[in-house]
């Protein structure tokens, strides 16, 4: 009996305590911050420990196989030295500039042709992704060949039509070739707009059209003050992630012209790539990667303001 | 395959000498079989462009050599383009391959973390005919013999031996003007030129240093500090390259990479181009009609020289590899003309020795066309001369310093513009030199 | 009651301009389809019309599958993007849920973190994490890539599952917390069950961004044998400076038909996931 009595308050105390525990652990901040522990700590030393180091790399020398020594910021003083950075970052605006303006408005135009119901409209749906879908680096060596002018339909009819042979050069004149590259980038990226706006276009109201139409508005006004701010959220989110990935696009150039002519296609992460794997120098190439960062830290800003607002 | 033992001299006399160097040699290089149970050496190459070549190694010189030492010999081939990333990884984390084959550019970048073969190097040369100044000049840093050379993958003059009859050309030019004024005719006659003055790696860097140097230009002077681009004779092979690529070719060749021209010599789009000796090779099993009408020559002249890329591909022992000595040996062993001879015989002189023994052997004899690509090796230098190999050399290959110098001359830009934005690229990466 | 007339101004109104998307989505594919058939003789010849072909073969196909190890590449993406998938679920998961369900300091500057992270591009990362990579030994592995796609995998599916939850009523858990369930045990058995469309979607949409990585598996892997098919079609199907066009369209088409076809079989998923990260936002 005694010992019973004796190890009632350890036991009630043991209780309390594991009590205690689970009502710690089913606190909302303790449980949250247990749950999001592995995927945080994930993302901290994959993306966090890298993007860091890759700061620490871009203040160094150091040549592939070597020892790094710190030189402060003699990379960044040599990049602003160098004509082609100049034109890098130059083509790599121009691309990602006119690119997005391309799939924005061409996306508009889908997604407003397929807000129509018509049979198989699911099939189309589907079929108008794939550029989207399927892998790139594929698609770009279809089109590799399809731009040769000998081989290139677009030519044949344009020398068909009088144009001396074999037509323009889609690869070989530097302003075609940024214009090829934006084609190619805007063919594969219009779908993921175009459906985006789709789904933003079915989700306005339809009486709000009615109330306008009975209130005299015509297609043109319903478009600018109805569609259009509606679409907006929808238009700036797809825009800022769009415009990120093609700011740093990396695989169709490496497949359609590595650059050329004449660095006319060369964009920041093709640059890095050549000096840091080619020329085995990673600090130079890190410092050259590091330079899309002010330019995608403003968009970062962007979207962190509009996310706020919410 | 051709017998080992007949491949090295046409002369009996000749034979009889090199056959006694090589036995000595090969006395000299005899491996040591004592301790080698379990071993493995593990070489890394690029793929090879002619297959049987990698085969060979699998098929007959790994097992050969396991018979004799009881050492395992495990050829790695990784892909085209991929050699300098591999090496990288197996240099920074100090593991994956044993001895590794070199391009141009690789023997200056990791020569820190490659073994000294001076001695090999000596013996080999001594017992061949000496080293060719172009196989030195690939593989010595700093004065120490960082790889052993291979050979040379020449980039030459591809031509269409009957669109240059139409105009009344039966052997190609010699100097640079005489190829222009031919090109001018045959891109009337819808036959152009198209030589690679976009992003690739070898047949761009093929054509354009050999044109900069016969004019007597030069990246950098021979201290390897001084930047000498901006020069009269820089201006005027840029000069000369504007109005070549104006007057004769197809427009298109500014954009093209390494792949281009082959597929425009196989559509019958160009006449004339500068590659290495793949174009024939393909037209020969492919396009038979084309591969009768292709030949090769050397580049033409420029009033200061002939000269060509001197494409090198070395062998490098890594310095921190568990089985230095038994590669090493290996290395001695690969490089006896048994072998040596055997496995270059095997790719159809697509890969040219750097060893002079090698002038007068067999394998010249099966395709006399590629005959050109060994007169080349006289005049043959790395991207960076006349300064010796160096990571600034291998900067400036990187971005296309030289070729886009070119290359935008010819889309349009001034050539006092183009040089000035090539010295101001040269100052930056060589001020550390 | 559609008349005659109707049916021709809806085939102007619809099939014109859909008819012109379609034309120019599928175009490429077309033409990788049409290349891939030809025997070499037509192939480059420049003085036939490009888009028929007269004497069609199957040998690209036969070459590719026989002579390349374009089945060992299928089989290596496939087995990276469904662990990668997984694992990007998985983690995306845990960091929604808190952020749609839970109340606690800090949680908007995770939310923030997480849309930046997002925003970090490879080309930003990879320098340094070839180094990270080189120095843990994983170089030439799948699990290099395994552990790196999630990087750009798992912030997107955090904000896709997080819209997704924020729609999933909260009467049912709220009603197994009062009956004594505790937390985990909610999310297991009433909550995760319920969320089945949103990974569906989630995991659709990581699957074929995986099927599309090139940077990094062109960076890490360089051995044949632990290649995915767009490293192994862009880096392998050519020797010396020749190209194998024939079998680089066919491994082309061939590379897009697994990831189209497993696509289509959830589109509605997919075009929901798109959509879910916009509207909802």
């Amino acid at each position: 009996m005694t010992i019973a009595t004796e190890r009632l308050p350890v036991v009630a105390q043991a209780t309390r305590r594991r009590a205690s525990l689970s009502a710690l652990l089913d606190r909302q901040d303790v449980f949250s911050w247990l749950m999001m522990a592995l995927p945080l700590a994930f993302l901290a030393a994959l993306v966090g420990y890298p993007f860091f180091y890759g700061i620490l790399l871009s203040l160094e020398d150091r040549p592939v196989a070597h020892a790094g020594t710190f030189v402060g910021l003699r990379n960044f003083v040599a990049d602003a030295h160098d004509p082609v950075f100049w034109q890098v970052a130059a083509n790599t605006f121009i691309y990602t500039g006119a690119a997005t303006l391309l799939k924005m408005v061409g996306g508009l135009g889908l997604a407003l042709a397929m807000n129509q119901h018509f049979r198989m409209k699911n099939l189309v749906r589907a079929v108008l992704l794939l550029p989207f879908i399927v892998p790139t680096v594929l698609s770009t060596v279809a089109w590799l060949w399809m731009l040769d002018p000998a081989f290139s339909v677009v030519n044949r009819l344009m020398v068909a039509l009088g144009w001396p042979r074999p037509g323009p050069s889609w690869l070989g004149n530097p302003t075609l070739a940024m214009v090829s590259i934006i084609v190619i980038n805007t063919w594969r990226g219009l779908p993921f707009y175009g459906i985006s706006l789709l789904a933003g276009l079915q989700a306005v109201p339809a009486d709000l059209y009615e109330a306008a139409s009975i209130d005299g508005a015509g297609g043109w006004a319903r478009f600018r003050f109805i569609t259009l701010p509606m679409l907006r959220p929808i238009i700036l989110i797809v825009t800022l992630f769009s415009v990120i990935f093609t700011f740093a696009d990396f695989q169709l150039v490496y497949v359609l012209t590595h650059g050329g002519p004449a660095n006319a296609t060369q964009l920041f992460a093709t640059y890095a790539f050549d000096i840091a794997m080619n020329g085995g120098q990673l600090g130079l190439g890190a410092s050259v990667a590091l330079a899309m960062l002010p330019a995608l830290a403003l968009l970062i800003v962007l979207l962190t303001v509009y996310l706020r607002r919410e | 395959m051709t017998g080992p033992a007949t491949d090295h001299a046409t002369t009996r006399r000749g034979f009889l000498k090199l056959a006694a160097a090589g036995t000595a040699a090969a006395t000299l290089s005899r491996p040591n079989p004592a301790g080698a149970e379990g071993k493995t050496i593990t070489i890394l190459h690029e793929s090879s462009f002619i297959k049987p070549f990698d085969e060979y190694v699998t098929n007959t010189l790994a097992p050969a050599y396991e018979k004799a030492t009881g050492i395992k010999v495990n050829y790695e081939v990784t892909s085209v383009g991929s050699l300098p990333t591999r090496i990288s990884t197996i240099a920074e984390t100090g593991s994956g391959a044993d001895i590794s084959m070199n391009g141009l550019l690789q023997v200056i970048q990791f020569s820190n973390k490659y073994l000294d073969v001076d001695d090999i190097a000596s013996d080999v040369g001594k017992a061949q005919g000496g080293w060719y100044d172009a196989g030195k000049e690939a593989v010595v840093v700093d004065g120490k013999w960082k790889a052993i050379p291979f050979a040379n993958i020449g980039q030459l003059m591809n031509w269409r031996t009957d669109w240059f009859a139409e105009v009344g050309v039966k052997k190609f030019p010699e100097t640079w003007d005489e190829l222009y004024e031919v090109g001018k005719k045959l891109k009337a006659k819808d036959h152009p030129f198209g030589f690679e003055l976009g992003h690739g790696f070898g047949d761009n860097h093929g054509w354009l240093y050999p044109l900069l140097w016969s004019y007597g230009g030069a990246e950098v002077a021979a201290d390897g500090k001084t930047v000498t681009i901006d020069s009269d004779e820089t201006a005027r092979a840029v000069d000369f390259c504007r109005k070549f690529f104006k007057d004769t070719m197809l427009d298109d060749a500014l954009g093209w990479t390494d792949v281009s021209n082959n597929k425009a010599w196989m559509a019958e789009q160009i006449s004339c181009t500068n590659n290495a000796e793949s174009i024939l090779w393909f037209a020969k099993r492919e396009f038979p009609d084309i591969g009768k009408v292709t030949d090769q020559a050397m580049n033409p002249a420029g009033p200061k020289g002939r000269f060509h890329l001197l494409n090198d591909i070395s062998h490098s022992i890594f310095n921190f590899s568990p089985v230095k000595e038994e590669a090493r040996a290996f290395m001695r062993w690969l490089m006896d003309p048994k072998q040596l001879g055997g496995w270059y015989a095997v790719a159809d002189s697509y890969y040219q020795p750097l060893l002079h023994g090698y002038d007068n052997a067999p394998m010249w004899k099966v395709e006399p066309r590629n005959l050109p690509y060994r007169d080349a090796l006289a005049n043959a230098h790395l991207p960076g001369w006349p300064a010796p190999a160096s990571r600034q050399m291998a900067e400036s290959v990187a971005k296309y310093v030289v070729v886009d110098m070119f290359a935008k001359a010819c889309s349009g830009t001034s050539t006092k513009d183009v040089i000035k934005d090539a010295a101001a690229q040269l100052k930056d990466i060589y001020r550390s030199a | 009651m559609v008349t005659g007339e109707g049916r021709i101004r809806e085939a102007v109104r619809v099939w014109l301009p859909i008819g012109f998307f379609l034309v120019v989505a599928l175009f490429p594919f077309y033409w990788m389809a049409i290349t891939s058939i030809k025997p070499n003789s037509e192939l480059y010849n420049k003085n036939v019309m490009p888009l028929i072909v007269h004497a069609p073969t199957l040998k690209h196909y036969v070459d590719l599958l026989t002579k390349s190890s374009f089945l060992l590449w299928t089989w290596n993406t496939m087995v990276v993007a469904v662990v990668a998938t997984a694992i990007s679920l998985i983690l995306g998961t845990m960091l929604a849920y808190p952020l749609a369900r839970m109340r606690f300091a800090g949680a908007s500057l995770i939310a923030m973190t997480i849309a930046a992270i997002y925003l970090v591009p490879q080309p930003l990362l990879f320098i340094p994490l070839a180094d990270i990579i080189n120095h843990l030994h994983l170089g030439n592995t799948l699990t290099s890539v395994i552990l790196t796609y999630p990087t750009m995998l798992v912030p997107f599916c955090a904000w896709l599952l997080l819209g997704y939850f924020k729609t999933v009523p909260k009467e049912l858990e709220e009603a197994a917390r009062i009956d004594g369930a505790s937390r985990l045990q909610t999310i297991w058995k009433i909550f995760l069950p319920l969320c089945v469309p949103g990974f569906i979607s989630a995991g659709i949409f990581a699957f074929t961004l995986s099927q599309n990585e090139f940077l990094y598996a062109l960076i890490f892997l360089t051995k044949t044998s632990v290649r995915t098919v767009p490293v192994g079609v862009i880096a392998e199907l050519i020797r010396g400076d020749v190209f194998y066009w024939g079998q680089l369209m066919a491994g082309a088409l061939l590379g897009s038909i697994p990831v189209a076809l497993i696509y289509s079989f959830f589109v509605e998923y997919y075009v929901s996931g798109l959509t879910a990260g916009s509207v909802k936002a």
